[in-house]
């Protein structure tokens, strides 16, 4: 049996993990329209790719925060 | 009294910037004298990009370091820390500490460069252009007419910056315009330079 302790001390880690990744996504978020905006300022041939690259972080973030409500 | 000489009346003319060969741009571009492919916001139809300038690309070794650290140090950190543990800590929770370790690494790094990325000088055959973009959500476009440059000078100090010649270019300029400077940017000398050409080449200027 699990000592009371150490459910408490999973439960509290539990939920900073959880509203940690939740900000960390929203996080993720403006990084993507603030790269839209840089993008507008400046047009470049590299943008797509770097746009690529913060959408591929944005979905990491959510999928990361979807898979510790499921597991934890 | 007959007229011995009468100067001819003309309009001043722009006289057309000195072409050179179009340099190509690649994402680690950091200088580049007259640039193909590049445009920025409020750039006018029949204004040219005499010069693009980022930062040198040094000044992105301590964060390219910190994110080689960060990469590294889950397996050397992270059983140092679970085995200090009083219990046991279940697989999901190291798991899931993890994988949000390499996302943070992956956060800091993409904010890093993007912050170099964006962060851009450019001179046009009109005016100077600073466009800053700092913490993500912060944005300031400085500009300055050629016109009104007053002095344009330029550092270089250190070790790193000898070694891999960059500098800070700083540009006076009249009135209540901001003075802008170019912090850290490749060859100076050449900066300093191409303005001057710039300006020389005015409507107006001897």
């Amino acid at each position: 049996m699990t000592p009371p302790i150490m459910t408490i001390a999973l439960t509290i880690i539990k939920v900073l993990t959880l509203v940690g990744l939740g900000l960390y996504s929203l996080f993720a978020g403006i990084m993507i329209r603030q790269e839209q905006l840089m993008a507008a300022v400046l047009e470049e041939g590299f943008e797509p790719i770097l746009r690529i690259l913060t959408i591929l972080h944005f979905a990491a973030a959510v999928g990361l925060f979807i898979l510790a409500v499921i597991i934890l | 009294m007959p007229t011995l000489f009468q100067a001819p009346v003309t309009k001043p003319v722009k006289k057309p910037i000195k072409t050179h060969a179009h340099a190509r741009m690649s994402p680690l571009t950091a200088f580049a004298v007259n640039p193909y492919g590049v445009r920025f916001e409020t750039q006018e139809a029949e204004e040219q990009v005499a010069l693009f300038l980022r930062q040198h690309l040094i000044v992105n070794v301590p964060w390219i370091a910190v994110t080689i650290i960060f990469l590294l140090a889950p397996s050397v950190l992270f059983p140092l820390i679970l085995r200090s543990l009083p219990a046991p800590l279940p697989f999901v929770y190291v798991l899931i500490g993890t994988l949000s370790w390499y996302l943070v690494t992956l956060g800091f790094a993409l904010v890093n460069f993007l912050h170099w990325f964006f962060n851009i000088y450019i001179v046009t055959n009109e005016r100077i252009i600073d466009i800053d973009f700092q913490y993500l959500l912060f944005k300031r476009f400085s500009q300055a007419e050629l016109e009104r440059i007053q002095d344009i000078s330029y550092t270089s100090g250190g070790i790193f910056a000898t070694v891999f010649h960059y500098g800070n270019v700083y540009v006076q300029t009249a009135g209540e315009m901001p003075n802008l400077e170019f912090l850290a940017v490749p060859r100076p000398d050449k900066v300093v330079e191409k303005i001057r050409s710039l300006t020389e080449n005015l409507p107006g200027s001897i």
